[in-house]
C-alpha cells in the first residue's frame, strides 16, 4: 500500500464534503478519481496535501502517517500536486517556475543562499540541467523564456504538471489536468502522463474525461462525499449506480 | 559562473547602473566638502535614515504582505537603544547593535504571530500592533510618555554634524547593499514565489511561515538599526515620531518611488524629503504636494517614479513610429 486513505471525513459546518472515504493506491498505478460536481474530489486532494485538515480519519503515505503534517513537508516527502484552477508563479518565466520547485539539498543553508557560494552555484547549475529535462518531457522547450501568465491555457496546465514533477515526487496528484483543452493538447498530456508513469511515479488523477479514464488502471467513483464504486474503467462504465449518480435515476435505457 | 559574470558586464544597462550607483555614493561622500551648512547636513542625514527605513519596508513587501507597523519597529529600536544607553550606561554603539537584534527578534515574533494572516488582514493586524507599541511607550514612565524622552547619550562626543553624516551614510550604504543582496539571492526568489501563490509555494515544499518570519526579521533588523542610530543622534524623541502617520509616510516613499523596483524607495525618499527643501516658502504645502504626486503616480505610472525614464522612452518611440499599435506590454 503506497498511499492509504482510511475513514477520511471532512465537515465544513453542516456540510459533509468527504464522508468516511477509503482509498488505496498501489505503487506504479494510475488511479482515477471521478464523480459529479461537488462530490468532494478536490477536497480529498486538499486533505491529502494538508491544505485543509480532516475532521476524522487517517492518511498513510509509505506507511507513514501524514494526516497532520504541514503542506510543505508533505511535498518534501514526495507528494506532488497540481491545482484545478492552476495557480502559477505568473511573473516568473517557465524555466524559473520549474527550477524554483526543485528541492535544494539540505547541505546548503541560508548562508549559501545569501552569499551565492560555490556550493550553491553548483547546485543551481545541476537544477537548471534537470529543469531543462523536465520542460522537454512535457514539451514546453519552445516557450522556456515566456512569462507564465502570458502562456496559453494548455501550456499553463502543462507547466503545472512540470512544476509538480520538479519536486521529484513519488506520487503525483493531478486535479483535472485536461479540462478545457483541445484534442491535440489532450493527446500530449496523456503521452506525458504515460511517460511519467514509465519513470516509476504513481499517479492519482481527478478527471471527467473518458479519454483519461482509459489510461487508468483503476477508477474510484465518489458521490456526495462517499465512495460508491471502485473497479477497472470498463466495470465502472457498466455500473448502474455510477450512471445514476452522473445522469440521475430513471433515464438510463 | 565566469560566463555569467561576463554576461553581466556586457549588459549595457547594468554597467550604467553600477556606474550611477558608484558615482552617487562618491558624490555623497564628497558632498560635505561643498555643503558646509549644518542644516543641509541634517536634512541629508534624515534622508539617509528614512531611505533605510523605506527600503527595509519594501524588503518585507516582496513576500506579498504589506505591514503597516514599520515606523513602530523603528520606535522599538530607538527606545530600546535609548533606554539601554541612558539607564544602564552601555556605550551607544553597542546599544545600537543590540537593539537592532532585539528589533529583529520582536519582528520575527510578530511575523510568526501574524503568519496566518494574509494581504489585507495582515495589514490590519500589523497596523494595530504598531498602534499598540506606541501606547506601550506611553504607558511606561521611564520612556517619558507623551512628552518624550530627553538626555539620550550621544553617539559621538562633538556636536558637529559631520561625523553623524558619515556614520549614517556608511550605515545606509551597508544596509542597502545587504538588502540588495538579500533580494537578489535565492531567498528573494523564494519570497517572490510565495507572494505570487502561497498555495503553489507550499505544494512544492517551501515553508511559507519560516520565510515570512525570516523576511520580517531582516526588515526589522535594519529599521531597528537605523532607528537606534536616530535616537543617539537626536538625543530627544517622542513617540509621535513612530506613530501611524510616520508609517504612512514610509508607505508614501515606497509607493511613489515604485514598489516593484529596488531603487524605488530610494528615489521616493530623496524626492519627497529633499524637494520641499528647495522651495522653503512653500513648505507648509508639502503634504498637499505629496498627495498630488501620489495621484499622478497611481494614474500615470503604476510602477512608480522609477519607471519614468522607460515610460518616456516608450512614449517618444511611439511618436517617432507614427502612432502605430503600441508594442509596450501593459501591467
Amino acid at each position: 500500500m503506497f498511499l492509504e486513505v482510511k475513514g477520511l471525513t471532512k465537515k465544513f459546518g453542516g456540510l459533509t464534503a468527504v464522508n468516511n472515504l477509503d482509498v488505496t493506491v498501489n505503487k506504479g498505478e494510475i488511479v482515477g478519481l471521478i464523480g459529479p460536481n461537488g462530490a468532494g474530489k478536490t477536497t480529498t486532494f486538499n486533505l491529502i496535501t494538508s491544505v485543509v485538515l480532516p475532521t476524522k480519519g487517517k492518511i498513510l503515505f509509505n506507511n507513514e502517517d501524514i494526516t497532520y503534517c504541514k503542506s510543505h513537508s508533505i511535498a518534501r516527502k514526495g507528494v506532488g500536486r497540481t491545482f484545478q484552477l492552476n495557480p502559477l508563479f505568473g511573473d516568473f518565466d517557465v524555466l524559473q517556475n520549474v527550477s524554483t520547485a526543485f528541492h535544494i539539498p539540505d547541505t546548503s543553508n541560508l548562508f549559501d543562499f545569501y552569499f551565492n557560494t560555490r556550493k550553491h552555484r553548483y547546485n543551481k547549475e545541476k537544477i537548471l540541467e534537470k529543469s531543462h529535462e523536465i520542460i522537454k518531457l512535457v514539451g514546453l522547450e519552445k516557450v522556456e523564456k515566456v512569462l507564465a501568465k502570458n502562456l496559453p491555457h494548455g501550456n499553463q496546465k502543462m507547466l503545472g504538471i512540470a512544476r509538480a514533477l520538479a519536486i521529484n515526487p513519488k506520487i503525483l496528484l493531478l486535479d483535472e489536468p485536461i479540462a478545457g483543452m483541445n484534442p491535440d493538447e489532450v493527446d500530449s498530456i496523456l503521452k506525458a502522463i504515460n511517460k511519467i508513469r514509465a519513470q516509476g511515479v504513481t499517479v492519482l488523477v481527478i478527471e471527467h474525461n473518458m479519454l483519461m479514464m482509459n489510461i487508468c488502471d483503476r477508477v474510484v467513483v465518489m458521490s456526495f462525499g462517499q465512495k460508491i464504486a471502485e473497479g477497472t474503467p470498463q466495470e465502472i462504465r457498466d455500473n448502474e449506480e455510477v450512471q445514476t449518480a452522473y445522469f440521475g435515476g430513471g433515464y438510463i435505457a | 559562473m565566469t560566463a555569467d559574470n561576463h554576461k553581466f558586464l556586457a549588459d549595457k544597462g547594468s554597467i550604467l547602473k553600477v556606474c550611477l550607483t558608484a558615482s552617487l555614493i562618491i558624490f555623497l561622500f564628497l558632498l560635505p566638502l561643498f555643503v558646509g551648512s549644518p542644516y543641509y547636513l541634517h536634512i541629508l542625514l534624515l534622508t539617509f535614515i528614512y531611505t533605510v527605513a523605506s527600503i527595509s519596508l519594501r524588503t518585507i513587501t516582496i513576500s506579498g504582505q504589506f505591514p503597516l507597523a514599520h515606523a513602530a519597529f523603528m520606535g522599538i529600536g530607538a527606545y530600546f537603544s535609548a533606554l539601554a544607553a541612558k539607564f544602564w550606561g552601555w556605550p551607544p554603539l553597542l546599544c545600537i547593535l543590540l537593539s537592532a537584534f532585539a528589533t529583529m527578534f520582536i519582528g520575527m515574533l510578530v511575523g510568526y504571530l501574524f503568519s496566518r494572516l494574509r494581504t489585507l488582514y495582515y495589514a490590519i493586524g500589523s497596523l494595530f500592533f504598531g498602534i499598540g507599541v506606541i501606547y506601550i511607550i506611553y504607558a511606561f514612565p521611564c520612556t517619558g510618555g507623551y512628552t518624550g524622552m530627553m538626555g539620550i547619550p550621544r553617539l559621538f562626543q562633538s556636536a558637529d554634524k559631520l561625523p553623524y553624516y558619515y556614520f549614517f551614510l556608511i550605515v545606509a550604504v551597508f544596509s542597502i547593499a545587504a538588502l540588495y543582496r538579500f533580494e537578489h539571492s535565492h531567498i528573494g526568489t523564494i519570497l517572490k514565489a510565495i507572494s505570487q501563490s502561497h498555495l503553489v509555494a507550499s505544494s512544492i515544499g517551501i515553508n511559507e511561515v519560516w520565510y515570512r518570519v525570516l523576511v520580517n526579521g531582516v526588515g526589522c533588523f535594519f529599521v531597528g538599526l537605523i532607528g537606534a542610530g536616530y535616537a543617539h543622534y537626536n538625543m530627544a524623541m517622542s513617540p509621535t515620531a513612530f506613530d501611524f502617520m510616520a508609517t504612512l509616510w514610509l508607505c508614501m516613499y515606497v509607493l511613489i518611488g515604485g514598489i516593484t523596483s529596488f531603487a524605488g524607495p530610494i528615489i521616493g525618499t530623496f524626492i519627497l524629503f529633499l524637494l520641499p527643501e528647495f522651495v522653503r516658502g512653500l513648505q507648509i504645502y508639502a503634504p498637499y504636494f505629496s498627495a498630488f504626486l501620489l495621484f499622478i503616480v497611481i494614474f500615470f505610472m503604476p510602477k512608480g517614479l522609477v519607471s519614468l525614464p522607460n515610460l518616456l522612452k516608450d512614449y517618444f518611440l511611439k511618436r517617432k513610429e507614427g502612432g502605430g499599435i503600441s508594442n509596450v506590454s501593459g501591467s
